[in-house]
């Protein structure tokens, strides 16, 4: 059964995980900003979740209120960080250089503010569990699994069927002739920052319900992200969620035969073995 | 009154000079056609009314205001529409949804606007190609949808950079009456930049050519062929 109970693991942290790596990908094909700082907006969430909890707030308070705060500094990122660097033409290295620093800024100031060690929430999520055939499963990873698959159809419906996903998507395929079809492209940035810090807070908080709070966790998890987004096919949202998953399922399954300091590089042996047979990704546009 | 007026313009690169001293009226209903060599500064020009590139000096005046200090959107929101030369498209959209989402920012509903069901009956094929990715129709095709997005919402002033360009002489010819009938119908104004010097020399009411950002002839298609204007192409 330990076979079962590793794969039934790697769909939950993988289900975690492809929301990180969707809503990264949905800033890059839009804004072409390699976030890297996305990860600091994921761990923030779960520190914020966490002094609510601490507050005295029932958790479902934290899961509504926290993406809101972190649409709403995703929107800040944009306008104060991002925004000027592309109004005085910044190269996309600069623009990397920039976020790099600004994730490694959060994370300093979440270790000082809280706390360098790690966070355990005193919720019941954890404790409660049940079992089948021969799995257990806890709340908290019940509710990540139902949650990020609710938020990818979500998402994705979103994007192909409303008007403020067509923009998105119409920014992302010609920022310039957006312009010059009042689309607003730069409003479409802050908006796109917004939904996705919203998006990625909520995994952010359900793997903190579970596993607790570090603060310099979020920085392998954005790796194994932008693993997911390159494989899958860059600008595909199900490339992105699917990798995630089956990634995380595989780097579980190779505890069976090797030592856990090892999936990391288990990662990129599966990354480059998805690039040896599609070079452009998995779901990649023609 | 004049639709569109550039008066003493100037713009460039960084500190390339292109545009010293444009000066240019648009009459509504009215064709104009900005022609020159590669390089003669007409998308320069078109760049610099859109908002896309700054004036350095002069004015730019549409229908009674002042728009030189504006944003690419507020001058839109005017009236003034850009179809720029090549990347008139969303090519990962499908065809239907180029039109909505444009039109969506650019139709206000009232009943003279020119919406969807307009460039359907215009253009047929893009309403059986409705459901295709963009990108993957044929050039002639992709035209026709950057005319229509360029179109919808029905814009005062139309400027176009080079909308012949790639495709065959019947489309072209299509293209051109088809914008023709507008100007008449909705008495907008439209700039035109060709290449295609003949062609658009059936449709322009007057022409102007440009050569190393200046204007050297401006009159209309016919004193143009009597005058000896070749040599500027
Ligand atoms: N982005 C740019 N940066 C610097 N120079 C440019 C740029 N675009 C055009 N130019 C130069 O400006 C001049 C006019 O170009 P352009 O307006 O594109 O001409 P046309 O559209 O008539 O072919 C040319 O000499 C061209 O090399
Ligand atoms: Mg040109």
């Amino acid at each position: 059964m330990l076979l079962l109970q590793l794969l039934v693991n790697g769909l939950v942290t993988g289900c975690a995980l492809g929301v990180v790596a969707f809503s990264f990908s949905l800033v890059y094909s839009t804004t072409k900003i390699f976030h890297v700082a996305h990860a600091g907006v994921y761990t923030l969430a779960g520190y914020l979740a966490w002094s609510l909890a601490r507050a005295g707030m029932p958790d479902i308070v934290g899961l509504i209120v926290v993406p809101v705060v972190c649409a709403g500094f995703g929107v800040v990122i944009q306008r104060l960080l991002y925004d000027p660097l592309a109004q005085r033409r910044a190269t996309h290295l600069v623009v990397l250089i920039a976020s790099l620093g600004l994730l490694a800024i959060v994370q300093n100031a979440i270790a000082v503010l809280w706390s360098p060690d790690i966070l355990h929430f005193d919720s019941t999520w954890r404790v409660q569990t049940i079992k089948l055939v021969g799995v257990t499963l806890n709340y908290a990873q019940i509710a990540t699994v139902v949650v990020s698959v609710a938020l990818y159809g979500a998402t994705l419906f979103a994007t192909r069927h409303t008007g403020i996903g067509k923009r998105i998507r119409a920014v992302a395929s010609n920022p310039f002739l957006a312009e010059l079809t009042r689309l607003h492209p730069r409003r479409t940035y802050a908006m796109v920052m917004a939904l996705a810090s919203a998006l990625v807070a909520v995994p952010g908080m359900l793997v903190g319900f579970d596993l607790g709070l570090q603060p310099y966790t979020g920085t392998t998890v954005l790796l194994t992200g932008t693993v997911a987004v390159i494989a899958g096919g860059v600008g595909s949202l199900t490339g992105a969620f699917l990798v995630s998953i089956v990634v995380t399922v595989l780097q579980n399954l190779s505890l069976l035969v090797m030592p856990g300091q090892w999936s990391v590089g288990i990662t990129f042996l599966i990354f480059v073995a998805f690039m040896l047979v599609r070079p452009r990704g998995l779901f990649a546009a023609a | 009154m004049d639709l569109l007026q550039i008066d003493g313009v100037a713009a460039g690169y960084g500190n390339k000079a292109v545009l010293s001293d444009l000066t240019l009226a648009l009459r509504p209903g009215e064709v104009l056609a900005l022609l020159g060599h590669n390089g003669a500064g007409k998308t320069t020009a078109l760049r610099t009314i859109a908002g896309l590139l700054p004036a350095r000096r002069g004015t730019v005046t549409l229908a009674g205001t002042r728009v030189e200090a504006m944003s690419v959107a507020q001058r839109q929101a005017l009236g003034l529409r850009l179809l720029p030369e090549g990347r008139g498209i969303f090519p990962d959209l499908s065809v239907a949804e180029n039109l909505d989402v444009v039109a969506a920012a650019n139709c206000r509903g009232a009943g003279d606007l020119f919406g969807m069901a307009d460039v359907f009956g215009l253009f047929p094929v893009l309403q059986e190609r409705r459901g295709v990715r963009a990108g993957s129709m044929s050039g002639g095709q992709q035209q026709m949808l950057a005319l229509s997005l360029a179109i919808l919402g029905t814009p005062r002033c139309l400027m176009m950079d080079e909308p012949s360009i790639g495709l065959a002489p019947n489309i072209v010819a299509r293209i051109f009456e088809l914008v023709r009938d507008l100007c008449v119908k909705h008495a907008m104004g439209v700039l035109l930049v060709e290449q295609n010097v003949a062609a658009a020399m059936k449709i322009a009411d007057r022409i102007v050519i440009m050569n190393n950002g200046e204007i050297v002839f401006a009159g209309r298609p016919d004193e143009a062929r009597a005058a000896n204007v070749w040599h500027y192409f």
